[in-house]
């Protein structure tokens, strides 16, 4: 049985070997040159994808990591009379450092995302090379390689930058799959879609997206180091060309840059159309070719050829089931009696925006085990309150702990691993993660410690929990509100939290579906959760609550038994004005 | 340290070379600030309409103006093109980047094959004339481009801020959705604007004919600095593009002078970086 | 019947927030819809104002079928919104805010006197004019606001939520303002939190629970029913 799993492996391992001694048969040199170029573009729009396909951080300045992991190899090896091979480590190392302290600025800014980003890097290459252009590292003559002795490992020279080029590819096609499939992986494709949410289900994003732009940049740093041997005759007009960061960009697009072999397959074929034109003297109108496929694939393809292919076939296998949500039986277990434990408290806390003062010095005590519901008019300060406690805002001044630990300070995700778990009122799933994979991200970045296999197992019965079996592989665009709200709910549980953070759960809603949602509330309870919940639902409130605070102008107003607080004059004035409670 | 003579004639020749900068920026700046759609094709599209403007001269006999006065209307038309390929494919500001690239990519290599690769230079009776103002001198080409540009500019400007038009693009590039219930249809006028920001780019492309040597790979020298100045100047403002672009211009200038010609870049994209770091409220 | 809308259904997405919904106004009257917040009260006006497409059902306003009106359109039918949370043009000056308010060139054409009136409304505007509208306070945005509204010198004036975030004695201001507007000749669809105050003005109001209307009527009948407390208050 072993033998018929181990084959794919055993083919794998074989075809690497048999590629890697290709320049053994003694092709024309030719071929050669033509495979390292294909080597050469899909090690560097894979690395690309790493930050800017798997995250979505576009980066223009790819060019800048390359060009300076050229110059390290050239200037090591020809001013300094270092072995070349010695040199790529370097190579990859100071590109690495590079991008970790461009992130380490770039990342704290508000509104980093999308063309500000990659004209950021765009330019940090302009810099790069002027600097390199006007200093002894390059000083303006350029630098010959010729000198330099490349170690033996093939019987030509082109062969061996062949079987460099060749290793380097494999190592990075093996990383991106590792990432692909790691914590590290989920984590981007979350940042990808959604950053703010990630953080708020556990994800270190500011971490994540420095690991991810130091891999890429040290890959393509390597990338370079062997490049400068292939090109012979270094420039730095010739080698921060734009060429580079456009054809990363264009080769990653088409591929599908979300996929770890997207990009080696949108590389393959481009260098292919690219190299077929020059070597047959059309060099320019190559050019033309690949920019109208560029155009195309754009506008008709905007995900890329390997998830165009994979959605087709996806749509051919399965014939969708569109089964209506499972109820959610009622439960007859009676729930747990509320201790006297005070699981969240929150002490004078207060929450600025400018000059507007959002939240004014809230005191609030949950007890393990109890519903709160959290009411009060348009602007009182109720999402603000779930978003403090949730670490979306930092507080203005007070606390918040949580079972005796102050959070009131920390990082969203690190509050999240803490036990607290919150849903959005418009639900905010990635989008491009299938309900399961929503799930499974939660569980395993609400629970750090915990196996894949074991998180699987729990996203799978946090989904039957919600009603939502059988729409695992289903991406959220194919639900329903009401669906993507429970997707919400089977989050936020799969992380186990010891307090729930509800927000407006009920809205948008019909009365068929409040019911149900109701009863799933209920239910949740019963498994022992904390839970404080904001809602304009009324009814709902008074149903569901053992006990309801009341917050006006960023104060707390009332606290007590539903019944009580909702009939004292003084909140039904708030709510409908003096004369009406009178 | 170089002598004052020569550091005033590089202030003017810097602040005049700017001029181009901030012609060229103008039209990427409306687009980018009132549109939300980033036209990298902007720079191709000045290219060809200086070859044409070239080759209508140097071949026909066509004086540089009459040239324009044919090309920028077809420029007009061709933005309007373009952003009906826009407009139904529903392209957001990333896509529209890389679109337009590619869009500059097939204009280079159209160029290329027309005119090759060769440098070409438009010569007229005006290239080498210039005024003599005390111990400096004052290409009135340049100059010429700079009032052009400034007149321009100004226009621009005051087209944007008094006509309801302008106001009703500004309008929709805030709240579209509170501007269409107001009777603006953003549509039409993004047609509009998409034709006004190409016809700019004829513009240039005439200047830059009758200024520059032109050779396809430039296209893309002009790339770096230009969106440099345009995020400086305040995306959506005409008069903030321009004079960014003076400033880049006479800093640039003046770095070679004081320092190397090869350090130019460093300057304007160093104050990009220094803003895009800032990160303030009107980018 | 100037504003007749039968059976609407609106929503965003794939999620409708407001069910059959039917409502009337008539020239020169005040007509309020309350209902605690997530009714569906933003949605619903949003669709009067063009801004949200209608799913199903009738919108007539004046005999026209206004499904059929792009967004655009409704402003040159008479129908203008002062929108929740102002929603200003905030780096363009006072003035040039009141002057999209009459974009179109049948309002243009009055422009002089429409300013005229609306600084004649609200004075302190017109010493602000030059001033970006974002550097005003609350009450003052309402008031550009309210006056941008006016400047398309509209048959019906569509006010979501006038006195959300502002002082006690500003939204009395509001009120007294929404008033005079009925009382000048346009006919006024309101949709407020505050339900004394909206019923307080109107002539006629409907109360509105998870997108559906669940009663309409006088206001001095409506106060007697259990419903709004019920909508509001839960108990």
């Amino acid at each position: 049985m072993n033998a018929t799993r181990d084959l794919p492996r055993l083919g794998a391992v074989l075809a690497v070997g048999a590629m890697a001694l290709l320049p053994m048969a003694q092709l024309p040199a030719f071929y050669d040159s033509f495979l390292y170029l294909v080597f050469f573009w899909i090690s560097l729009s894979t690395s690309w994808a790493l930050l800017s396909g798997f995250a979505g951080y576009f980066s223009l300045g790819h060019a800048a990591f390359f060009g300076l992991g050229v110059y390290v190899t050239a200037d090591l090896t020809t001013k300094f009379g270092w072995p070349f091979l010695a040199t790529l480590p370097v190579a990859a190392a100071l590109p690495a450092l590079l991008a970790l302290g461009i992130g380490a600025i770039v990342f704290r800014l508000r509104r980093l995302r999308g063309e500000l980003f990659a004209l950021l890097t765009l330019s940090v290459t302009f810099v790069i090379a002027t600097i390199i252009l006007n200093t002894p590292i390059d000083g303006g003559g350029g630098i010959f390689m010729s000198a330099v002795p490349l170690p033996e490992l093939m019987p030509t020279p082109t062969g061996t930058i062949y079987l460099l080029g060749f290793i380097l590819c494999v190592i990075t096609l093996l990383i991106a799959w590792k990432v692909a499939h790691s914590r590290l992986g989920m984590g981007l494709f979350a940042i990808h879609d959604d950053e703010d949410v990630a953080e708020a289900k556990g994800v270190p994003t500011l971490r994540y997206k420095l690991t991810a732009f130091a891999l890429s940049a040290g890959i393509a740093g390597a990338v370079g180091g062997v490049h400068a041997m292939y090109v012979g005759f270094i420039t730095t007009s010739g080698i921060f060309e734009l060429t580079v960061p456009l054809y990363v960009v264009l080769m990653s697009v088409l591929g599908g840059a979300r996929s770890w072999f997207g990009p080696a397959i949108g590389a393959t074929v481009i260098t292919t159309l690219l190299y077929a034109f020059i070597s047959g003297g059309e060099a320019m109108v190559g050019r033309a070719i690949v920019a109208v496929i560029l155009i195309s694939a754009i506008l008709w393809l905007p995900d890329g050829f390997v998830p165009a292919v994979r959605k087709w076939l996806a749509k051919r296998r399965r014939v969708p089931l569109s089964a209506p949500i499972a109820e959610v039986a009622p439960v007859v277990t009676p729930a747990k009696p509320i201790g006297d434990t005070v699981l969240l408290q929150v002490r004078g806390a207060t929450k600025r925006f400018g000059g507007l003062q959002a939240l004014g010095g809230v005191d609030l005590d949950v007890r393990q085990g109890e519903i709160l519901g959290l009411v009060g008019p348009n602007g009182s300060g109720k999402t603000t309150l779930i978003n403090v406690v949730s670490g979306f805002y930092a507080l203005t001044s007070g606390s918040v702990t949580v079972a005796g630990v102050e959070i009131g300070r920390l990082p969203a995700h690190e509050i999240a691993r803490r036990g607290v778990a919150r849903t959005y009122q418009i639900p905010r799933p990635f989008v491009n993660m299938t309900v399961l994979e929503n799930v499974v991200l939660a569980a395993s970045f609400g629970n750090p410690g915990r196996a894949v296999a074991e998180t699987r197992d729990e996203a799978l019965h946090w989904i039957g929990f919600t009603g939502l079996a059988g729409k695992e592989d289903v991406l959220p665009a194919g639900l329903n509100l009401h669906e993507r709200k429970f997707l919400e709910l089977a989050r936020a549980l799969s992380a186990k939290p010891k307090l729930l953070l509800l927000d407006e759960v009920l809205s948008g809603l019909n009365p068929a579906e409040v019911d149900n949602a109701i009863r799933l509330v209920r239910a949740i309870r019963a498994q022992g959760a904390t839970i404080v919940f904001v809602e304009h639902l009324m009814r709902a409130v008074v149903e569901l609550s053992d006990r309801v605070a009341v917050l006006n102008e960023g104060k707390l107003f009332a606290l007590g038994a539903p019944r009580d607080v909702m009939r004292d004059p003084r909140v039904v004035s708030i709510y409908l004005g003096k004369a009406y409670a009178a | 340290m170089p002598s004052a003579t020569l550091l005033g004639q590089a202030l003017i020749s810097g602040i005049l070379s700017g001029g181009l900068y901030g012609l060229l920026a103008m039209g990427l700046s409306l687009s980018w600030g009132l549109l939300r759609l980033v036209n990298l094709s902007h720079f191709a599209l000045a290219f060809l309409a200086a070859y044409l403007v070239y080759e209508l001269g140097t071949n026909y006999h066509v004086a540089p103006w009459w040239s324009a006065a044919m090309i920028v209307p077809a420029m007009f038309a061709i933005g309007v093109a373009q952003h009906w390929l826009f407009d139904k494919f529903k392209v957001n500001e990333l896509a529209s980047l890389l679109i337009t690239f590619s869009f500059a990519v097939i204009l280079e290599v159209g160029i290329q094959l027309y005119w090759t690769a060769d440098f070409r230079r438009f010569e007229t009776q005006y290239s080498t004339k210039s005024i003599k103002a005390g111990p400096f001198f004052i290409p009135i080409l340049d100059l010429t481009m700079c009032i052009v540009a400034g007149l321009l500019a100004w226009g621009t400007w005051l087209w944007l801020r008094r006509t309801y038009v302008g106001k009703a693009l500004r309008a929709a590039a805030e709240d579209p959705d509170i501007a269409a219930a107001y009777g603006v249809n953003h549509k039409r006028l993004a047609y509009l604007l998409s034709g006004i920001g190409a016809g700019y780019a004829g513009i240039a492309g005439t200047f830059i004919a009758l200024i520059a040597t032109l050779a396809p790979a430039e296209i893309w020298a002009y790339l770096g600095v230009v969106f440099a100045v345009v995020i400086i100047g305040r995306l959506g403002n005409p008069l903030g593009a321009l004079l960014a672009g003076l400033l880049i211009g006479a800093s640039e200038s003046l770095a070679m002078a004081v320092l190397a010609p090869a350090w130019a870049p460093v300057v304007s994209f160093s104050v990009l970086i220094v803003i895009l770091l800032w990160d303030p409220e009107w980018l | 019947m100037l504003l007749e809308a039968r059976n609407l259904h609106v929503g965003y997405g794939d999620a409708p927030a407001v069910w059959d919904v039917s409502l009337d106004v008539d020239g020169g009257e005040i007509v309020s819809v309350i209902g605690p917040n997530g009714a569906g009260k933003t949605t619903l006006i949003n669709a009067i104002a063009g801004m949200l497409r209608c799913r199903r059902g009738v919108l007539r306003f004046d005999g026209a079928d206004m499904t059929q009106v792009g967004a655009h359109g409704y402003c040159g039918h008479g129908i203008a919104l002062v929108p929740e949370g102002r929603r200003l043009f905030v780096r363009m000056s006072v003035e040039e805010n009141l002057e999209l308010g009459c974009y179109l060139a049948a309002a243009r054409a009055a422009r002089a006197e429409s300013l005229d009136r609306v600084y004649g409304l609200f004075p302190i505007l017109r010493d602000k004019r030059h001033q970006p509208a974002g550097e005003l306070s609350g009450g003052q945005q309402q008031m550009v606001a309210i006056g941008r509204a006016l400047m398309a010198r509209p048959r019906i004036v569509l006010f979501d939520e006038p006195s959300l975030g502002l002082a006690p004695t500003i939204v009395d201001d509001m009120f007294a303002i929404i008033a005079r507007v009925r009382d000048e000749g346009a006919a006024v669809l309101l949709v407020e939190q505050n339900v004394l105050k909206a019923l307080e003005i109107a002539d006629r109001a409907y109360v509105l629970e998870q997108g559906r209307i669940v009663a309409h009527g006088l206001p001095a009948d409506l106060l007697k029913q259990p419903q709004i407390r019920e909508a509001y208050l839960g108990v």
